[in-house]
């Protein structure tokens, strides 16, 4: 039972044909984003029935949503987008401190955001079974969430690498494509952000 | 066997010795599973317990929340054990990466399939396997249904267990046979149809597959651990507020069911676009992997609808939150609206690939070329489209809102337009045809029959007062089968029989393949084709119990499942005999022209040992001097054959 | 093509149209209408058979007379002849499906516009369902409430349907109409009953344990008969409500929270089978080993503390412990009364 023909063969795979001007781990990335938009959307229909169709005030009495600390926290997820930027034109220029400093403000301001986050669920006064109301608002702003979390994960990985001497001008796809998502995550909080707290 | 292990030998030059000792315990593997699931079980019950102490909830042993939890922590475990993440782990921490010895790549002996694989074609194997288990055990399921149904009146099991009988029947066969036994199958010949050396995500490819056995352990649990009565379909409230752990354990087995199937979507669009051998312009792909492609793009854009409707009434379920809950401004018709955005176009998930394995099969034992090929690939994507805007067309009578079922309507029957060019299609190509009725050209036809008959009795379901009439009754339950059991089955089982030489290198028993056909054919005629009759006539779907005027023709459907049943006995023997005994495959059973075909049976470790150039269709069957591929050597490419 | 191969070709499909529409027409498929919506239904029903036995035989002919003509020799191995496609043929069964479909289409909201159609006049019924029991009520008849759906014949009526806990579906075969009902919403449905009969009532939406017996009865009468049955009903609700000599208020708590769905009980007039016959309820305390009284009341709060034999646990509704004390104590009486 093996799974290939017991004749002797190469022992490397030949090189595959790029039949795309795409790179394959940008594509993936691409695609996986799409799915995660997706997986928002759920979401949103959920608010949309809960709000739009359902006729509800929003927030509805006696709820009320901490805007003013949400917009700070906003303001900053969109800063550590720039910064972001900043580290993988960096490395592309050869800067190893730009992205190593990049990295880490990028970071820092990711956590920053998520800890303002937690915070703030704690002095909200409601929880997630009060109303649809608050099932919607933690269920949309945990899922964002969860994203920054992941986000985290991986721009941890990267500024590990950073500081450990990985990423070159010539090979800087790590930091690019994790890039992408963390824009992605800041992008998505926008939306999360306007719909929550500001329509 | 001795050739192998030289193979073997060589490929392994420069790795790491194995490890001896109790380092064994660390090396990727069974022996570190217990102990990394034990591990992780530990993590997730700490963190769960000092959450909950740190914010005052009560109690602080909450059985329900700690199992939801170690549902995500334990497979995880589970996962890291066997060796999923290792790579991105060292990556993640920046240590050197080893360079690539190979060692995780293809089959030397049966112990290769039983451990992280990162070959497309031990994967697309261990995918089979597995799904056909679950086949087994789904059907299993039914049969104790049948025997319960033989009479009215109660013989066998209570309500809430034949409740549970049918929702696991249905979610074991959608969610751990139809959809990966497509992506196992694709996983095999997909690499090969196009000229790649393997898939362009070997890894996640492996971590894609070892999901399913979670998921699957997660579903059949879901019958053990009582409680999930609430048919696969999960709707709220009933599924969120009235059912026991067993309904988690489904919204769990659907996450991770889900994660690998949009895995495997995204490593099949990336390998199909940017994998491609030369010359195999997308109008040369063989329809098949045009079918994948297609399907990938539903999986990933469809399947985080039903990854959020699950996460909802999960939480409904052990967080009270209010989802689904009218009391509290939910709304319960949101569950509907946002399951069946997911599951609408999960039925062509289940069907697109099938409509590809039909049309390799049918083009090489008509020998003859699809007849309109483009105009096939242009269907697949006006279905694909379309697919997205009918979801409502299950909710006819949920209450929704009325305007929207007219509307519905009609972008639902019109999706009978691209199906119906691809009926005919295959029609028009046997037409002229020099057939051949193997097992595979049998299960082709048969699934083009049936499928017609499938499709038929949805146009009806499409048509809104009939569906007021038939809705929820064993009408639909005769549609399902016809288009599942008819539809995708059949070309499972075709494109089973069609690549098992590929596959084992080992041909399978003709005569034996031939009767598994007539039996399957005719007792999955009499099992459900009085089924609509019944439903028309007021027989309700998910009940054990009928109207004593149902008993004659329950107790003909009964006798026939069975029957239906064994015939599946004859599939199975053929398979394994002759996966172990059957006489050696050519390269080429069936004169087929597609690149998978052209290697040997099974295929080299990496495919090709050069990749070959493509220079017309995949289907040129007729065309005189006409070729697919040729390959580096073989043959001087001539100017006017690159333009056939 | 040849001429003869086009003649074979309709021979066989006619042969295989023939054989669908006997199928079709020898098996009487739909059940007999008893509503006018339901004669619409049955319309639309043969239309689509119509074109799908069209469908069908021609998809039928075209395989069986390419197996019977087509089939190659065991030792001819050449390939077939090597067509591409064809334009016009590509055209035309893209749009002579288009053309089928729409007309399916329009005959269908046609039909549904119609039986959405709801008379000036017409009688309404509030339909409330709980796991797993049906109650209808007449706000016209002074909210007279029974678990059996009665109706005047030849006459619109409008259902106006709520659910308590989960989904349910109002189904009657022989009316063709079916509607879910959604906890949180009201749904509404049009029936106009022709024909006079007893049909079943049938949950088609999974409700839980017992959605397999969660059945009630439609009764359609002469308007004459109807009038004398609402005149009764309402007569013994006055005579209820007037103290515990006829039914003792206890009937119309009965009658308005189902019991009369699932249990048969001769001082209420009820036939059901889905619960055990109450008139033998001393004799089931007695089995039980408790007082007559207590044994009721228990029954009726806790309906798992004892299961009747032959019938099963978490089937009757567990939410009556809710209902007002002062309406327990009337059932309890009324259950007991009846037969001391
Ligand atoms: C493989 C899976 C599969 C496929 C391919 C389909 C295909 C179709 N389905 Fe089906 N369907 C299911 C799986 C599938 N379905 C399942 C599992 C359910 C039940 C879910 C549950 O509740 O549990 C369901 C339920 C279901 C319903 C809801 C019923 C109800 O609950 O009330 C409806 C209603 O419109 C419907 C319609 C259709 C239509 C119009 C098609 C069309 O795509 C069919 C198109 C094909 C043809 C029409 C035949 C070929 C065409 C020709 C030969 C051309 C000429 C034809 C004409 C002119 C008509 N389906
Ligand atoms: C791919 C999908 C698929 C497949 C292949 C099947 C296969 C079968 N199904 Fe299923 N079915 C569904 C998908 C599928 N089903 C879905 C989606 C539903 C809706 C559920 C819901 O309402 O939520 C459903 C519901 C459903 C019902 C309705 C339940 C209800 O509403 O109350 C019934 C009833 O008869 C049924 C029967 C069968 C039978 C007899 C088979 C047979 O074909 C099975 C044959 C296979 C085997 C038996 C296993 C292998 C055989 C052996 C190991 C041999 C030895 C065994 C014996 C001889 C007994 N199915
Ligand atoms: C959905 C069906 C259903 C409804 C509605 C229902 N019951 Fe029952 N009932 C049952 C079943 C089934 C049993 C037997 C199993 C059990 O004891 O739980 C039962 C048992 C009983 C018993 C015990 C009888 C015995 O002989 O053991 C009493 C008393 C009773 N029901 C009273 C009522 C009353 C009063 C109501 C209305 C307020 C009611 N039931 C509504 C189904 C129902
Ligand atoms: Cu109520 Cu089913
Ligand atoms: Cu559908």
């Amino acid at each position: 039972m093996s799974a290939h023909a017991e004749t002797q063969h190469a022992a490397h795979p030949p090189v595959a044909h790029q039949s795309s001007r795409v790179d394959a781990r940008t594509l993936g990335m691409f695609l996986f984003i799409a799915s995660e938009v997706m997986l928002f959307g759920s979401f949103f229909t959920a608010y949309f029935f809960i709000r739009v169709v359902n006729h509800q005030p929003w927030p509805p009495h006696p709820f009320h949503l901490p805007v003013f600390v949400a917009f700070v926290n906003t303001a900053i997820l969109v800063t550590s987008s720039f910064t972001m930027h900043w580290s993988l034109q960096s490395i592309k220029r050869g800067n190893r401190v730009g992205l190593q400093a990049g990295l880490t403000l990028t970071l820092l301001m990711g956590l920053t955001f998520l800890l303002t986050q937690l915070l703030e669920y704690a002095r909200i006064g409601f929880t997630p079974h009060d109303q649809a109301f608050g099932t919607i608002f933690f269920s949309l702003t945990g899922l964002h969430g969860a994203h920054v979390l992941v986000g985290l994960t991986i721009l941890a990985a990267m500024t590990t690498r950073a500081y450990r001497g990985h990423f070159s001008p010539e090979a800087h796809n790590g930091v690019e494509i994790g890039g992408i998502y963390w824009h992605f995550v800041d992008v998505m909080w926008i939306i999360v952000f306007t719909t929550v707290y500001v329509l | 066997m001795t050739t192998a292990t030289t193979a073997h030998d060589e490929l392994h030059a420069g790795a790491a010795p194995p490890p001896h000792g109790w380092r064994r315990l660390l090396a990727p593997g069974w022996l570190r599973v217990p102990w990394m699931s034990a591990l992780f079980f530990g993590i997730g019950l700490g963190i769960t317990l000092l959450v909950r102490w740190a914010e005052g909830w009560h109690p602080i042993w909450d059985g329900q929340v700690i199992t939801t939890i170690e549902l995500v922590a334990v497979p995880f475990g589970f996962l890291a054990g066997i060796g999923g993440f290792d790579y991105w782990t060292r990556y993640a921490i920046g240590s050197p990466t080893q360079p690539e010895d190979h060692s995780g790549h293809g089959a030397y002996s049966w112990r290769d399939y039983f451990r992280i694989n990162t070959d497309h074609k031990v994967i697309g194997v261990q995918y089979v396997v597995t799904t056909i288990f679950f086949f087994v055990a789904a059907g299993l399921l039914a049969m104790i249904m049948r025997a319960e149904l033989a009479r009215p009146g109660m013989q066998f099991v209570g309500n809430q267990v034949f409740n549970e009988l049918f929702s696991v029947h249905a979610a074991l066969m959608i969610f751990l046979f139809i959809i990966p036994a497509f992506a196992g199958l694709g996983n095999y010949v997909i690499p090969l149809m196009i000229g790649a050396p393997d898939m362009a995500f070997p890894r996640l490819n492996a971590l894609s597959f070892w999901l399913l056995p979670v998921a699957g352990l997660l579903m059949l649990s879901s019958f053990f651990v009582p409680g999930f009565g609430c048919g696969w379909t999960g709707y709220a409230p009933l599924c969120s507020t009235h059912q026991e752990l067993g309904a988690v354990f489904f919204n769990m087995g659907v996450q991770w069911a889900g994660a690998s199937s949009i895995m495997t979507a995204l490593n099949f669009l990336v390998t199909i676009i940017t994998m491609r051998a030369p010359g195999m312009t997308f109008w040369r792909l063989p329809l098949l992997v045009w079918a994948n492609f297609t399907t990938s793009l539903l999986v990933v854009i469809a399947t985080p609808f039903i990854a959020g409707s699950q996460f909802m009434t999960m939480f409904d379920h052990i967080m009270h939150t209010n989802f689904f809950n009218y009391e509290a401004h939910g709304y319960v018709l949101g569950y509907q609206h946002i399951f069946w955005f997911y599951s609408h176009p999960a039925v062509y998930i289940m069907m697109l690939p099938g409509f590809g394995i039909a049309s390799e099969v049918i083009s090489t034992f008509a020998r003859k070329p699809i007849f309109g090929y483009r105009l096939m690939a242009l269907s697949l994507m006006a279905i694909l489209v379309l697919g997205f805007s009918v979801w409502a067309h299950h909710m006819f009578v949920s209450g929704m809102a009325p305007w929207l079922r007219v509307p519905m309507m009609v972008t639902s029957v019109v999706i009978a337009v691209p199906t119906g060019i691809k009926v005919f299609s295959w029609l028009a190509t046997l037409w002229e045809g020099k057939l051949n009725f193997s097992t595979p050209m049998l299960f082709a036809l048969g699934f083009v029959s049936m499928f017609v008959i499938g499709g038929l009795s949805g146009i009806y379901l499409a048509a809104v007062p009939i569906d007021i009439h038939v809705s929820d009754t064993y009408f639909v339950v005769a549609h399902i089968h016809y288009v599942l059991f008819g539809g995708s089955l059949f070309t499972i089982f075709a494109g089973i029989y069609y690549w098992f030489p590929k596959m084992t290198g080992r041909m399978y028993d003709e005569r034996l393949g031939k009767l598994h056909f007539w039996l399957t054919f005719i007792g999955f005629n009499a099992t459900f084709f009085p089924m609509h009759y019944l439903g028309i006539q007021g027989m309700p779907r998910r009940v054990s119990d009928y109207a004593p005027r149902f008993a004659d023709l329950n107790f003909f459907i009964s006798i026939a499942s069975f029957f239906l049943g064994a015939s599946t006995l004859v599939f199975l023997y053929n398979m394994i005999v002759s996966w172990a005994r059957g006489a050696p495959a050519p390269a080429n059973p069936w004169r087929a022209h597609t690149l998978e075909w052209q290697v040997s049976s099974p295929p080299p470790v990496f495919n090709f040992d050069e990749i070959p150039q493509v220079v017309g269709g995949p289907y040129e069957y007729g065309v005189p001097g006409a070729r697919h591929a040729v390959f580096n050597g073989d043959r001087v490419i001539e100017e006017e054959e690159v333009n056939v | 093509m040849r001429r003869g191969v086009l003649v074979r070709l309709v021979a066989v499909g006619l042969a295989a149209a023939a054989v669908a529409s006997a199928v079709a027409f020898f098996v009487p498929w739909l059940p007999t209408p008893a509503s006018k919506q339901a004669d619409r239904i049955d319309f639309v029903f043969w239309f689509v058979t119509g074109i799908s036995i069209a469908i069908f035989a021609l998809v039928v002919a075209v395989i069986l007379y390419s197996v019977v003509r087509f089939r190659a020799r065991p030792d001819d191995d050449s390939d077939g002849a090597p067509i591409h496609g064809n334009t016009g043929l590509e055209i035309a069964w893209t749009a002579f499906p288009a053309v089928l479909v729409t007309a399916v289409a329009v005959v269908s909201a046609v039909a549904l516009a119609q039986n959405e159609n709801l008379p000036k006049k017409h009688l309404q019924v509030n339909v409330l369902a709980q796991q797993f029991a049906w109650s209808f009520s007449y706000p016209k008849y002074k909210g007279l409430t029974v678990s059996a759906l009665h109706l005047p014949l030849n006459e619109a009526v409008e259902l106006k349907m709520r659910s308590k806990d989960v989904i349910h579906s109002f189904w009657v075969p022989q009316f063709g109409q079916k509607q879910d009902l959604v906890p949180g919403i009201t749904t509404k449905l049009v029936i106009t009953p022709k024909r006079l009969g007893t049909y079943p009532v049938v949950c088609t939406e999974l409700c839980g344990e017992g959605h397999a017996l969660m059945r009630s009865e439609a009764i359609v009468m002469k308007p004459t008969a109807f009038a004398s049955w609402v005149k009764a009903q309402e007569r013994a609700a006055a005579k209820a409500s007037q103290g515990p000599s006829g039914g003792g208020p206890g009937l119309a708590v009965f009658n308005s929270n189902g019991c009369s769905g699932c249990h048969t009980f001769k001082p209420a007039g009820s036939t059901a089978t889905t619960g055990p016959d109450l008139d033998n309820l001393p004799a089931d305390a007695r089995r039980a080993g408790k007082p007559l009284s207590a044994f009721v009341r228990e029954s009726i709060v806790d309906p798992n503390a004892y299961i009747e034999k032959g019938y099963q646990p978490n089937i009757m509704p567990s939410t009556f412990k809710s209902l007002p004390k002062q309406q327990l104590d009337a059932l309890v009486q009324f259950l007991i009364g009846g037969k001391k």
